[in-house]
């Protein structure tokens, strides 16, 4: 077979010499063929006899040494197939159409030049019926043989001879030594050569030597026996007898009772060969597994993936998009070997395994295994890698914008309280002489004095800043002077007192005789008005019948008191209306009669009046009264509501519901009508609220603030609205000083900052401070304690 | 040798030239001492013992150091850094007696509340403005005078020498509120009767029995009166009252002019026992020279200037402080503070008045029309209102002020610093009340100077600092070089 091989191959040669008028196609295809690379042309011609070489060379003037044997797949077959690729290639560049030769498909599949696009592999059954792979057989590229070297070769390699121009020899035999340019005869010798072709002559150059090719008698001799379809051998016999080495007579016992020979069992040197062939092809990368996509589409078809993040792509960088977190990377606790102040000890263990899985700081207890081979699988992997999972798209991620907010500007932007200086800040003087609680307390219009009432029954005066004593009246031995308030005006001065239930207007021994006289001039000339003008008495209301001014006795004329009035309920309170010549108070007990609780009096006309025959609604008996600081509006404030009476038109004309569920007092802002237009008013409650009330909002208070732990009892605006400020008093013993300022403009509201809280006052029985009052001109501030001192603040 | 310690504890400590001088001649380096290098790490004592080793004095004085007028209170390195000077040049250094405590000397127990306090002696301005008269000393006399409405004349020894008559003979017939001398003989007394009184002070050969006997009253003012201020060579008074007027009167009987008569008490409308008893002596009457109205609150004090006594300073709870012409009674000039001005002192020597206020510190305040700011310093110190001041007989700079918080106490205009409000000074001592430290509660504060309070302080350069209070004393203290004298 493989002599054969060769013979075809050789019938071929003299086709390409010696027919030179082929075909055209065929000589287009050859030319084609010749020109190829080396490499490609390797797996395409084939043969590695010895015998061929020189055969070879004389085809192709540069074709390589090296080729290959050929298995299995004749010479014409391979041309054919050959030329078929050739065709192929050219209809592919002229059109898309399908290869017509089909029926050769087959064939080509036995090419040994390797193909990416085609597998490279058959599948047949198995014993099993499983698949299995036949790979073709590779030939390995022995590159163990060498062919020998002829003894005179040229030994510069794949250099063109062109670079030896230059020089009298072509190159180096084996030896080193030159091998000398042949001497070249001169133009004439030349054409005779040409003309005298001698024997074997083949007018090509050996490229080894350089020398003309000639072939050897010996080769024209095999050449012409090849022709002559002759044996090639000169020596050979075709008909020597025959030698039987194994007879063809099948022996039925055996030669020899030899046991099998122990060939039978090592590994075999031929299969050793053709693993060798199989690894070198893997090697060189010509074996490639190969497995069909189809195969593997069709089995995804049947597969629903749930694959969560397959449509998901770079998503642009978005403030709302964000990316789920990164697992942190793990530490040495979760090494397999950590260091030993991480291995838990029993007890702590023992607390990991009890706990629930819940309340365990960490999901897992480090362990200590001596080397990696030694840790067992880890049992929770797949449900962590789950929960990872569930984790990163069931979470959802939301960027919260934290707020990254500075908590100081979150405080309304109040100023300073340094800012709003000047206001009460410490203890200047104590006033220290009532004999049990000091229950009510005023400083006189011009600032110079403060009068005082307490428990024991006594109205004094004291000099502000001293704390010097100056007059004292006892007005009762049993009852408790329940509040004092000079009358407003610096024309007199009268103070007026409640105690038990009369109210004594008395004229402290304190002023100039000039001021002495006005005042009692003040309070006198209403003698003579009532006495011309007796009240008519009514004797429907003979319950409600208006008292009559008296004179005190004469121990109380002495000290200063110059009229009584009894009102037979107590007076809890006590306000002049500005210009002097009215006062309201109001009897806040539970079993005052509705008609008598509030009362206006005249000084001038020495006439009392009771201008409410029904109880206010809602809100239990009346607590105090203030007149408007320049309306002729009448505030009066029930349990838990305050109403503005219009005293000209005689009409309710305001009802502030502050909320509170017991009002203790209340003020009025001594400028803000005038100022703004619309009222301010602050209400202290028992239920420890201070309520601003801005008038023209709502009837619901403007502020809330409860600053305090118990009971306030006193709130009070500055006077004259020079200082912007307003303190309330409380049964917790302490003061509370704030801003309170009212702007002009109708938009801004008031602005509320607290200011300070002034300690001092001693908690007696439960009772703190019961009355505050600020001088008319400073900021500063006198309260009357439950223990029976006053203090002065400034 | 202290330099030497000095480098021994910080031995990369830098050095400084220091030119070591003093005024006063008992205390004096020798002249060939030049300037010596320093650590700048050395405080004040440090540098007082350098300078009495320099001195080689047996018994070692306490110095104080004076850098470009300010006492040093800190090392020299960080004065140094603080005024930016460097260390490379001389720093001239002057050094002065450090101050002695104020020690008490004595106090002189009353029945009620003294309001206000004076003192006759050589150096008290009026023995020297009686130029006829010459004073022994040893017969130095303290005036006080009392809530409980009277005058008492002390000696040293703690004992009444005189004491007013009573309401019901020709006294104050309220508390008295301001007293003063007005000669060795003549006593001028404020009271919130809304009188002032001027009383002959007679004494016996021996001293140690006197008279007090009303010689003028003089009726104006329509509500107590604060203050009182004498001028003895013009024999004129002022005084400031609660009813927003300031008083000029005389003291001569002649030059008075009439009082007027709806201000006297026989014009009274209420006909109170009491106040008929009061005719039963007979004082001349008389009315101010002047009402000088301006101020809008009561005045609570004023007073002549130091060196003229044509001008008259007023201060008042309105938070103003009004400079007086007195000879046309024409208002010169307000400076309107922030707070209410409770006293007043001039301090002819730096053109400062030096006013308390309630706001319980002092502001020193420039009254001349060309100074621009209002307040030149603030001395900060005291708890409660200041309401009295006055000036330090020894030197320019001293100062004392007594307040409700129930302390006197000691200023030293040098002795300040620059921080955001200004000059700021701090007070060099703080006398407390005697009584409290009898009593065993030296160390307890009394809220709002309750029982303490001093309402009045006067300072003599022979008896000392002298001060009345609401514990019903005159205290003594020592007054003299407890300030660095410094007298060129």
């Amino acid at each position: 077979m493989l002599i054969d091989k060769k013979r075809s191959r050789l019938e071929e040669v003299p086709q390409v010499i010696c027919t030179p008028t082929m075909d055209a196609r065929k000589a287009s295809k050859k030319r084609k063929a010749v020109t190829r690379d080396v490499e490609e042309e390797a797996g395409v011609f084939s043969g590695d006899e010895l015998s061929a070489e020189n055969l070879d060379g004389a085809l192709s003037d540069n074709a390589n040494d090296l080729s290959e044997s050929e298995d299995d797949d004749s010479e014409i077959e391979l041309i054919d197939d050959f030329s078929d690729e050739d065709d192929e290639e050219e209809e592919e560049l002229d059109s898309d159409e399908i290869p017509s030769d089909v029926d050769e498909e087959p064939k080509k599949s036995a090419v040994k030049e390797w193909n990416p696009e085609e597998p490279n592999v058959r599948i047949v059954k198995d014993a099993n019926g499983n698949e299995r792979y036949l790979y073709d057989e590779i030939n390995p590229d022995d590159n163990s043989d060498y062919s020998d070297v002829e003894e005179n070769a040229n030994t510069i390699g794949d250099i063109p001879l062109t670079f030896y121009d230059q020089y009298p020899h072509i190159g180096y035999d084996i030896n080193g030594k030159k091998i000398m340019r042949p001497a070249k005869g001169e133009a004439l010798d030349a054409l005779l050569d040409s003309i005298e072709i001698p024997k074997g002559w083949t007018g090509l150059t050996d490229p080894a030597t350089g020398k003309p090719l000639n072939l050897t008698q010996e080769e024209l001799e095999l050449l012409k026996k090849v022709q002559m379809n002759e044996i090639p051998g000169e020596g050979y016999d075709q008909y020597e007898p025959l030698v039987e080495y194994f007879t063809s007579h099948q022996e039925i016992m055996p030669l020899s009772a030899a046991p099998e020979p122990k060939r039978r069992f090592v590994p075999s040197k031929h299969e050793q060969k053709r693993v060798m062939k199989l690894v070198k092809a893997i090697r060189d990368g010509r074996i490639q597994p190969w497995k069909a996509p189809e195969e593997r589409e069709e089995v995804d078809e049947n597969l629903i993936n749930f694959d969560l993040w397959a449509d998901e792509q770079e998503r642009p960088d978005h403030i709302m998009h964000v990316p789920a977190p990164k697992l942190p990377p793990p530490g040495y606790e979760e090494s397999y070997h950590p260091p030993p102040e991480y291995i838990p000890d029993s007890k702590e263990r023992k607390a990991w395994e009890q706990a629930d899985p819940e309340d365990r700081e960490k999901e897992y207890l480090p362990n200590d295994f001596g080397s990696l081979r030694k840790v067992p699988g880890y049992e929770n992997f797949v449900q962590e890698k789950f929960e990872r999972c569930l984790d990163l798209y069931l979470a959802p991620r939301v960027r919260r914008s934290k707020l990254n907010i500075d908590p100081e500007s979150l405080l309304p932007k109040l100023p300073s309280p340094e800012e709003l200086k000047p206001f009460p800040t410490t203890c200047a003087t104590v006033f220290r002489g009532h004999k049990g609680r000091v229950r009510s307390l005023n400083v006189d219009p011009t600032g110079i004095w403060l009068a005082t009432g307490g428990d024991d029954g006594t109205v004094r005066v004291w000099e502000i800043l001293t704390g010097r004593q100056l007059w004292s009246a006892k007005l009762s031995d049993e009852d408790a002077v329940n509040v004092v308030r000079w009358r407003p005006g610096k024309d007199a001065v009268v103070l007026a007192a409640a105690c038990g239930d009369d109210i004594f207007l008395s004229v402290p021994p304190i002023a100039d005789p000039e001021i002495e006289k006005a005042s009692l001039e003040v309070i006198d000339a209403g003698w003579g008005y009532a006495a011309s003008n007796p009240t008519p008495h009514n004797p429907e209301e003979k319950k409600a019948a208006p008292p009559t001014w008296i004179r005190p006795s004469s121990t109380l004329a002495d000290v200063g008191v110059c009229a009584v009035i009894p009102l037979r309920y107590v007076p809890k309170s006590i306000s002049w209306h500005r210009r002097g010549d009215y006062f309201v108070s109001v009897c806040s007990g539970a079993s005052t009669p509705a008609s008598v609780a509030i009362s206006i009096h005249t000084v001038s006309k020495h006439l009392t009046q009771f201008p409410f025959r029904r109880r206010l609604k809602g809100g239990g008996p009346p607590q105090t009264a203030h007149f408007h600081p320049s309306k002729p509006i009448l505030f009066v404030a029930n349990q838990r509501s305050v109403r503005g009476y219009d005293l000209s038109r005689q009409l309710l004309v305001k009802i502030l519901q502050p909320g509170a569920r017991w009002i203790s007092s209340f003020d009025i802002h001594p400028t803000s009508s005038s100022a703004s237009g619309g009222d301010n008013i602050i209400i202290g409650s028992y239920d420890r609220r201070l309520l601003w009330h801005d008038l023209d909002l709502s009837p619901r208070p403007y502020k809330t603030l409860r600053y305090h732990r118990k009971a306030i009892r006193a709130v009070k605006f500055h006077p004259g609205g020079r200082y912007p400020l307003f303190a309330d008093a409380s049964d917790d013993g302490s003061l509370q000083i704030f801003h309170g300022s009212v702007t002009g403009d109708m938009l801004s509201n008031a602005t509320i900052v607290p200011l300070k809280v002034l300690k001092g006052h001693k908690v007696t029985a439960e009772l703190g401070i019961l009355d505050i009052d600020w001088h008319p001109r400073e900021a500063w501030l006198v309260s009357a304690g439950a223990d029976g001192t006053c203090r002065l603040w400034m | 040798m202290s330099d030497d310690q000095g480098s021994a504890a910080e031995p990369v400590q830098r050095q400084v030239r220091v030119q070591l001088t003093s005024k006063q001649e008992d205390i004096a380096l020798p002249e060939s001492t030049g300037p010596i290098l320093v650590p700048t790490g050395l405080r004040r004592y440090a540098l007082s013992t350098l300078v009495n080793n320099l001195l080689s004095s047996e018994k070692p004085i306490p110095f104080e150091f004076l850098i470009n007028g300010t006492f040093l209170r800190t090392s020299i390195d960080e004065y140094l850094s603080a005024n930016g000077i460097s260390s490379e040049t001389t720093l001239e250094i002057e050094y002065v007696r450090a101050l002695i405590p104020p020690l008490h000397i004595a106090s002189f127990q009353h029945d009620d509340w003294v309001s206000a306090t004076d003192v006759l002696s050589a150096t008290a301005p009026a023995a020297t403005w009686a130029s006829g008269a010459t004073f022994s000393k040893g017969q130095e006399r303290i005036l006080s005078g009392s809530y409980d409405g009277f005058l008492r004349v002390w000696n040293m020894s703690s004992e009444t020498i005189a004491t007013s008559p009573a309401a019901t003979e020709g006294g104050h017939t309220a508390s008295i509120k301001a007293a003063k001398f007005v000669s060795p003989n003549q006593i001028a007394s404020a009271s919130l009767d809304r009188t002032v009184r001027l009383w002959k002070y007679t004494e016996e050969a021996g001293g140690f029995s006197g008279k007090i006997a009303p010689q003028l009253e003089l009726y104006g003012h329509k509500s107590g009166i604060e203050s009182l201020a004498v001028h003895a060579p013009s024999n004129r008074l002022l005084t400031g009252s609660s009813d927003h007027n300031v008083g000029f009167w005389s003291t001569k009987k002649a030059d008075a002019p009439a009082a007027p008569e709806n201000l006297l008490p026989s014009n009274a409308a209420r006909n109170s026992k009491r106040r008929k008893l009061n005719s039963s002596v007979s004082t001349a009457q008389r009315g101010p020279l002047a009402l000088l109205s301006a101020h809008t609150a009561p005045v609570s004090a004023a007073i002549f200037d130091a060196r003229d006594s044509t001008v008259g300073y007023s201060a008042s709870w309105d938070h103003s402080l009004r400079t007086w012409d007195l000879v046309t009674a024409s208002l010169v000039d307000t400076r309107t503070t922030a707070h209410s001005l409770l006293s007043l002192e001039h301090l002819p020597d730096h053109n400062l008045l030096a006013a308390g206020t309630s706001a319980r510190h002092i502001t020193m305040i420039d009254p001349r029309a060309s100074a621009t700011t209002v307040a030149a310093m603030t001395l900060r110190g005291h708890t409660n209102a200041v309401v009295s001041l006055a000036r330090d007989p020894h030197s320019s700079h001293g100062l004392i002020s007594g307040s409700h918080d129930g302390t006197v106490r000691l200023w030293d205009l040098r002795s300040t610093k620059t921080d955001k409000e200004g000059i700021v000074g701090e007070s060099v001592y703080s006398i407390p009340r005697k009584s409290l430290e009898e009593e065993g509660k030296a160390d307890s504060k009394r809220v709002g100077g309750e029982g303490v309070k001093v309402f009045s302080v006067c300072w003599d350069e022979t008896v000392g600092i002298v001060s009345a209070g609401e514990d019903k004393r005159i205290q003594i203290n020592r007054g003299e070089g407890v300030l660095s004298s410094a007298k060129e």
